[in-house]
């Protein structure tokens, strides 16, 4: 008897359907996408009295309609049979809004249970809600819960034990006295909670009965028939049917409409002392959204997540790298006492410890920029940012929201990149993601800081500053020719619900936070695992096999190749093309690179640096090949880290190999046309 | 007038949606059908705006306030 209970957690977004899912199942649950789409799925387990549940997290959604991703996955799932039992959570403190998906979710005739979450911000209000007269009104069972304080779990589940097989709705007590005409032949209000018009009503009734006639099997003829009448797309291409004669035109205005009409109905009778006084989040709205306090609060909030994730964050990774160095010490000492060769202790130490330990380096920020944004989230705020920045970024063809991931960038594009998460559509998504890179982040700082000290004498600060406003062009007129070429209907088209201000709860964020943690070490922790071995193997084989000396790599065949490719920018030399491929596993490294492939010790100590112009000089290097250099080290390929991040995050090779060489080629135009520019008036 | 047009903690009725299919659609299933009651939040600036239908606050861009015919509604001052 103890087969496994499937049961689907489905809701609004922002009703706490998460932290509820979350309570239940901890952080142990299997995230996955849908087949097909990126839109998230997420699986738990849990027990009660002595009975297995699966717990399947349904994407947040308004309605059932099948406009969006969300709304299709959700509804396949349903209908496919892989739920048995629907959990609808409904924030209570928002009745009105949530009760359409449940009435919805009652006309698919599966067994529904409304889990009522938030009931302790309804009582914080002094408002009550009648919890007799709901179930009565609405035929299914109706529990309070708190998925905050964990009350109510194990009633909900014990409701869902005892009415997974109840498909049909429970005893109706209607009394309907909002003038309706009930003329219909048969009375529907004993068999169903939510009973349309008479018009309707009859148009309902034919179709159903055309409905047996051609799918006699089919398990919900009233759900279909609803469908049909809203000229659902995917109810008529699944189950085709000659409706002519019975719809004359689209009556989803009606449906709509009236269900709304019914859930008046519910909250005159069961919501009691309906808040009056000004509600918090009106107040706090009036600052944080203001006309001349949103923006600035706005700068403030981020310029505080920059200060916490990049002068925080590196203060401890600092440590991280001390400890790093430490291991990597002792891993050369363990391979040199069992007599190891040199290669393995460089492929060990060089490539695998320094690559993915360089990985691990990025936790500090990585785990404080994702406490910071959890917050933003859980509290209610992110969702005023889409709102506070839409005027500035949609003229880019952008949301609102992509103004944090861009403002990150400065920091480091991985978590920039991460961060892009918290965009609604997929497409914003993409075009953040590619124009994150071109924000300079702050491993370029030290290219900067040498090419324009050793070139640019006083002016030195103007250049390294120029290279940031650059970056931000660049992305702006990205973003912009984008947007001209999509033809961005998102333009000035924001549609997103403001939730009310709470206290963010301290488990949701921890289980935020731990995902995206966990993610991030597994899936770029792999990928970057083999792309430190690549660049290991490039800069330390050659024809002849292992070599020490990078000038005879392949890495630097390759760059001797390639020096044709790079002459219009300035940039004809191979050693520099050298330290640029070795830039790819992180930027900084193109400093040390330069020192070591022009045998310049302490490139950037002063004597160093003017031995290195020296040399340069005497190369024919000057500033317009520095300043080409610099733009090009600003907009090129990525580190590794980022490339995986990026293919992580957009879930496509092809995707992420043409990322890179739109930043490649746009790297070696803008790098050209500053040469060119520069080597005229210089 | 369109429900860019309107004022602070005013409620109106919405008239007419002109906007592409997709968008009206969305907006349907949210219950800003035409009929529906509408608040206007904070239109303070230039483009988006911020209103409140059947019960939850939006964030609505220009372009979707713009096309939202609406007219006052009889009862003012009201949260719907």
């Amino acid at each position: 008897m103890n087969r496994t209970i499937n049961v689907g957690f489905i809701g609004n977004p922002n009703c706490g359907k998460t932290t509820l899912f979350n309570a239940y199942t901890g952080a142990n649950l299997k995230v996955a996408n849908w087949p097909g789409v990126t839109v998230e799925k997420k699986e738990g387990h849990t027990s009660y009295e002595g009975q297995d549940y699966k717990l399947i997290d349904l994407p947040g959604i308004y309605s059932l309609s099948s406009y969006t991703m969300e709304e299709k996955v959700s509804r396949e799932c349903i209908l496919s049979g892989e739920v048995d039992v629907i959990v609808d959570v409904a924030d209570a403190s928002s009745l009105e809004r949530n009760l359409y998906l449940t009435l919805q979710l009652i006309e698919l005739g599966k067994p529904v249970i409304l889990a009522l979450n938030m009931m302790d911000i309804v009582e914080e209000r002094g408002m009550e809600i009648d919890l007799h007269r709901l179930p009565e009104m609405l035929g299914i069972p109706v529990i309070p819960v708190s998925a905050r304080k964990k009350t109510g779990l194990s009633i909900l589940m014990h409701a869902v034990a005892h009415h997974q097989t109840f498909g049909s709705q429970g005893p109706l007590i209607h009394h309907h006295h909002t003038g309706r005409d009930i003329r219909h032949k048969h009375n529907h209000h004993e068999e169903y909670a939510m009973v349309y018009q008479d018009l309707i009503e009859d148009k309902i009734d034919l179709l159903i009965e055309r409905i047996t006639n051609t799918y006699p099997d089919f398990t919900n003829k009233r759900w279909l028939a609803i469908k049909y009448l809203g000229k659902d797309q995917s109810a008529i291409e699944g189950w085709p049917l000659d409706t002519a004669d019975i719809l004359d035109r689209v009556y989803e205005k009606e449906i709509i409409n009236q269900k709304y009409d019914f859930i008046e109905e519910i909250i005159s009778e069961t919501l009691v002392n309906k808040s009056s006084k000004e509600e918090r989040t009106d107040r706090i709205d009036r600052i944080l959204t203001g006309r001349y306090t949103g923006l600035p609060i706005f700068l403030a909030i981020m310029a505080l997540v920059f200060f916490l994730t990049f002068f925080v964050g590196d203060f401890l990774k600092g440590y991280f790298e001390i400890a790093l160095e430490a291991f990597s010490v002792f891993v050369s000492n363990g391979i040199a006492a069992i007599h190891a060769g040199g290669m393995v202790t460089s492929l060990v130490v060089d490539g695998i410890i320094a690559g993915v330990g360089g990985i691990l380096t990025f936790l500090p920020n990585i785990f404080i920029l994702f406490l910071a944004l959890a917050f933003l989230e859980d509290s209610g705020y992110m969702a005023r940012v889409a709102f506070v920045m839409d005027d500035i970024m949609s003229g880019l063809g952008l949301s609102g929201r992509a103004f944090i991931p861009l403002l990150l960038g400065f920091g480091c594009s991985v978590p920039a990149i991460m961060a892009s998460r918290a965009l609604e559509h997929r497409r914003d998504r993409m075009k953040t993601i590619l124009i994150t890179p071109f924000m300079s982040c702050s491993a370029r700082l030290p290219i900067y800081v040498l090419f324009s000290s050793m070139f640019f004498g006083k002016y030195a600060m103007a250049v390294c500053y120029s290279m940031y406003l650059l970056g931000i062009a660049v992305a702006i007129l990205t973003a912009f020719l984008l947007s001209k070429i999509d033809g961005s209907k998102s333009e000035h088209a924001l549609l997103i619900e403001l939730p009310e201000y709470k206290t963010p709860n301290a488990r949701t964020i921890a289980i935020y936070v731990w995902e995206k943690v966990k993610d991030y070490l597994t899936r770029a922790g792999t990928i970057i695992f083999l792309a430190s071995v690549v660049m290991w193997v490039l800069l330390n084989f050659g024809p002849a096999g292992y070599v020490t000396d990078i000038s005879t790599s392949f890495g630097s065949y390759i760059g001797k190749f390639i020096v044709p490719l790079f002459r219009p920018l300035g940039l004809g030399y191979w050693q520099i093309i050298v330290a640029l491929i070795a830039g790819i596993a992180a930027k900084e490294v193109v400093v040390s690179s330069c020192g070591v492939l022009f045998g310049i010790q302490n490139i950037a100590a002063s004597q160093g640096m003017a031995a290195a112009l020296t040399v340069l000089n005497s190369m024919g290097f000057g500033m317009a090949n520095a300043y080409a250099l610099m733009v090009f080290c600003l907009l090129y390929v990525p580190c590794t880290a980022t490339i995986a991040t990026i293919y992580r995050e957009t879930g496509s090779k092809r995707t992420s190999a043409l990322f890179v060489l739109f930043q490649l080629t746009a790297a070696w135009i803008v790098s050209f046309l500053f040469y060119q520019g520069l080597s005229l008036i210089l | 007038m369109v429900l860019k047009e309107g004022k602070n903690h005013h409620t109106y009725e919405v008239l007419s949606i002109h906007i592409e299919l997709q968008l009206e659609r969305r907006l349907q299933a949210l219950g800003l059908t035409e009929g529906s009651l509408i608040t206007v939040l904070n239109n303070d600036k230039q483009g988006s705006l911020t209103a409140k239908f059947r019960g939850t606050r939006f964030a609505l861009g220009k372009r979707i306030a713009d096309n939202i015919e609406v007219r006052e509604a009889e009862t003012d001052e009201q949260n719907n």
